[in-house]
């Protein structure tokens, strides 16, 4: 055996290399495709265990008869359910995958594994338009109109400091520079925030400070409703963007020498991001870190770069995560609510400190 | 058949000319090479030439087509590029990143079939790179990573590469085997190959064109052999201090210090003397040699005075008396044990007569040797035979100077 693996001509090496790379390659689709279902598992369990836990513990069973409308529940918790808990719960659990997927887009784009919608100031942008909107009177009455109002001044917000941030990126190369830029402009949309809050009446900020706290209480079934229109299309336009994505992976030199309209994906991309980030902030408020973590840790568990099993895994783990960290910050020391913030911040920032100091940046 | 041409090109960076007139034409499996200094405006013709720039001025056409109005996309599948910049591969496999080069292949999804599984397999073994398929890339060494990008570009199927100096930053190992790996693409795959070099001796030898670039000028254009001259070399890089052998493809440090050192050269045993001497700035002149010996060449070239001879010749008694005359001026002859045969049997003449003249002379013959041909004792002249001792023994002499006689005492 080991004479004729000397003597082996190229083809041969090629036979023996090729019998080598099916087995690898098979190992490993199949590794992904376990991975993806019990991530989908875990993603459905997630919502239903976040739903049933609480102040008030509520069975799988009655959770069940509830949702299906089957036998004699107490109708308190019947109430519970459909006007609290869900509303929150699917906020937190499509939202947090809203913010993972503006994170892993933001990430291979700017080819950098620390920005994501919080750090770039995107929702900073987001949170700027809305104090405009809430503390400036623009409130046209309250109610679902109200609920599209200000989710559309969140998305004017995060839509002018991405372009504003794009544009920078396309002058500086350098990451550094950029994440800098980021933050000045957060910082900028911060300070014009602050001065509004000056001014507003002790009545509007209570409202408007509560918002800025994050939490997915603010979820309102109308609320609900745009997250769900909005994010479900665009979840599924991103099987378009997963290829170009990939080509990315080695820059954008060499994503153009291989056909990629960067035009067109450079709008998607705003468009994309924006939207996300502004549906989630306009009614949970900005919420930091999942944007960032999640990519991440779905990069770690797949041990992958390839952004066709890293999309679907960032939208299945950013629920999972999202709707655990909203079931902490409302449970561990109920009756106090944590901001969101708060939670995902514990998380979120010790990555960003291992991601620094391990300097190997892995998209 | 051409695949790659320029009409009035003008390349540059929005309306501000870097380079003017740029018109090549790259022959199907022709290897095009571009030289020039840093900053010479090499990659801004790559990269107008690869589509990633726009032309201030005129056309490029591959296959006959106005780049400007092929879709990327359809150019993809016509030319691949191979960059110097790094990237970061995260978490992408050898194998992985060769694949990508299926893009303009493949479906929505980027899979692929067993036909694109083959054509990755083939182009990381033809690049000598299957060894790493299974391997971080990430983690590869420069020359390693350049071996799997030009895989990538091969898998793409392109009939134009580009690459902007790929040899940079590798070892000498994987500089030839990239470049050979070129040339035999180029021939065997019918590719048009162009590419930014800095090796020039590699570029003579392996190109089939080259394209001069100095201060956003074109200098020449052409097969290098009627291109590219010392003259022109020496002009291109603006080299001082040094100049570049077009024979031999070498660069030598000039050697322009007033001689104390005469060195008795032949077949090439000249050559590490010549060396030793300019590294340490000692001035020297050298005789007699053929004409068609290597020393001869190295010592022009450095810049060395040469009393030469014909080749073939025997040294005639004009070369040896204008060599004595050359001795005279210097206060040290170095023998570098050039094998005496009966065509410059004349040079031993000429050592023997350095002895008598109370020179200080220095030998590279063994011990015996020295003592069998100068039939002297070992006290006159003296051995050496390596490159640090002949330094010692030059500074040495300083000190302790023999009793000179005049050279045209001894003739």
């Amino acid at each position: 055996m080991k004479i004729f693996t000397v003597f082996s001509t190229g083809t041969e090496r090629c036979s023996i290399l090729s019998n080598i790379k099916m087995e690898t390659t098979t190992r490993r689709d199949y590794r992904s495709l376990v991975l993806m279902i019990v991530l989908a598992v875990a993603f459905v369990l997630s919502f239903a265990i976040c739903v049933s836990f609480g102040s008030i513990k509520i069975g799988f069973g009655d959770l069940f008869k509830i949702v299906f409308g089957l036998g004699d529940v107490d109708p308190v918790l019947h109430d519970i359910v459909w006007d609290i808990r869900f509303p929150r719960t699917l906020g937190a659990w499509l939202g947090g995958s809203a913010l993972a997927v503006s994170g892993i887009l933001l990430q291979v784009f700017f080819k950098n594994p620390i920005v994501e919608p919080y750090i770039l100031g995107i929702s900073s942008g987001a949170t700027l338009c809305v104090a405009l909107v809430v503390l400036g009177g623009l409130t046209f009455g309250m109610g679902a109109a109200a609920s599209l109002v200000v989710f559309f001044a969140a998305l004017i917000g995060s839509s002018i400091v991405m372009v504003v941030v794009l544009i920078f990126a396309t002058r500086v190369k350098d990451v550094v520079t950029l994440l800098i830029i980021g933050l000045m402009v957060g910082y900028l949309c911060s300070a014009v925030t602050m001065i509004l809050q000056s001014f507003a009446t002790a009545e509007e900020l209570q409202g408007f400070t509560m918002w800025t706290m994050g939490s997915f209480s603010g979820f309102t079934w109308a609320g609900i409703k745009i997250l769900f229109a909005l994010s479900i299309p665009i979840f599924a336009s991103l099987i378009f963007l997963v290829k170009p994505l990939n080509a990315f992976l080695m820059g954008e030199e060499y994503a153009i020498s291989m056909g990629v309209n960067i035009k067109g994906f450079r709008i998607a991309l705003v468009a994309i991001t924006s939207v996300l980030t502004s549906v989630v902030t306009a009614f949970a408020g900005p919420v930091s870190f999942i944007g960032l973590s999640v990519p991440h840790l779905t990069r770690l568990i797949f041990k992958s770069s390839d952004n066709r099993l890293l999309v679907p895994g960032s939208i299945m783990m950013g629920g999972i995560v999202t709707a655990f960290c909203d079931l902490i910050s409302r449970t561990i020391v109920s009756p106090v609510e944590l901001p969101i913030s708060a939670v995902t911040a514990f998380i979120g920032a010790p990555i960003v400190i291992f991601l620094i100091m391990k300097r190997r940046t892995s998209l | 058949m051409i695949a790659l041409q320029t009409e009035g090109l003008k390349v540059g960076y929005g309306k501000k000319v870097v380079v003017d007139s740029v018109e090549i034409s790259g022959f199907r499996g022709q290897v095009l090479c571009l030289l020039g200094p840093n900053g010479a405006g090499k990659s801004t013709i790559l990269r107008t030439l690869s589509g990633l720039l726009q032309p201030v001025d005129g056309v490029v056409f591959i296959n006959q087509q106005d780049i400007k109005t092929i879709r990327k996309k359809e150019l993809a599948k016509e030319m691949a590029i191979v960059l110097t910049k790094k990237f970061a591969a995260g978490m992408m496999k050898v194998y992985d990143v060769a694949a990508m080069g299926r893009y303009p292949h493949t479906g929505r999804f980027g899979s692929l079939g067993e036909k694109d599984h083959a054509l990755v397999r083939e182009a990381l073994i033809r690049v000598n790179a299957d060894y790493l398929s299974e391997r971080y890339f990430e983690e590869l060494s420069d020359g390693e990573k350049q071996k799997v990008m030009v895989a990538r570009a091969l898998v793409q199927e392109p009939e134009v590469i580009v690459l902007d100096e790929p040899t940079t930053h590798l070892d000498i190992r994987h500089r030839l085997e990239l470049i050979d790996i070129l040339k035999t693409l180029s021939k065997e795959k019918n590719i048009t190959v162009i590419l930014a070099l800095h090796e020039i001796d590699l570029a003579l030898k392996s190109c089939d064109k080259v394209l001069l670039v100095k201060d956003n000028k074109i200098l020449g254009y052409g097969e290098p052999e009627d291109v590219v001259s010392e003259e022109m070399i020496n002009e291109l890089y603006g080299i001082k201090n040094a100049a570049f052998n077009n024979l031999l493809g070498t660069i030598e440090l000039e050697n322009r210090q007033k001689p104390s050192v005469f060195v008795i050269g032949g077949n090439g045993c000249g050559t590490p003397i010549y060396r030793t001497l300019s590294k340490h700035q000692i001035g020297t002149v050298t005789g007699v040699i053929h004409e068609n010996d290597i020393d001869y060449e190295i010592a022009r070239t450095m810049g060395i005075a040469i009393r030469s001879e014909q080749a073939f010749d025997e040294i005639s008694e004009l070369s040896y008396r204008a060599a004595i005359k050359m001795m005279e001026s210097v206060d040290t002859v170095i023998d570098s044990g050039f094998p005496i045969r009966k065509i410059n049997e004349k040079n031993l003449d000429l050592l023997k007569a350095a002895v008598k003249a109370g020179k200080k002379v220095i030998s590279y013959r063994p011990q015996m040797e020295i003592n069998e041909i100068y039939k002297t004792d070992k006290s006159e002249v003296i051995h050496c035979d390596k490159s640090c001792d002949l330094i010692h023994l030059l500074q040495q002499e300083k000190q302790s100077k023999p009793e000179v006689v005049p050279m045209r005492a001894v003739l």
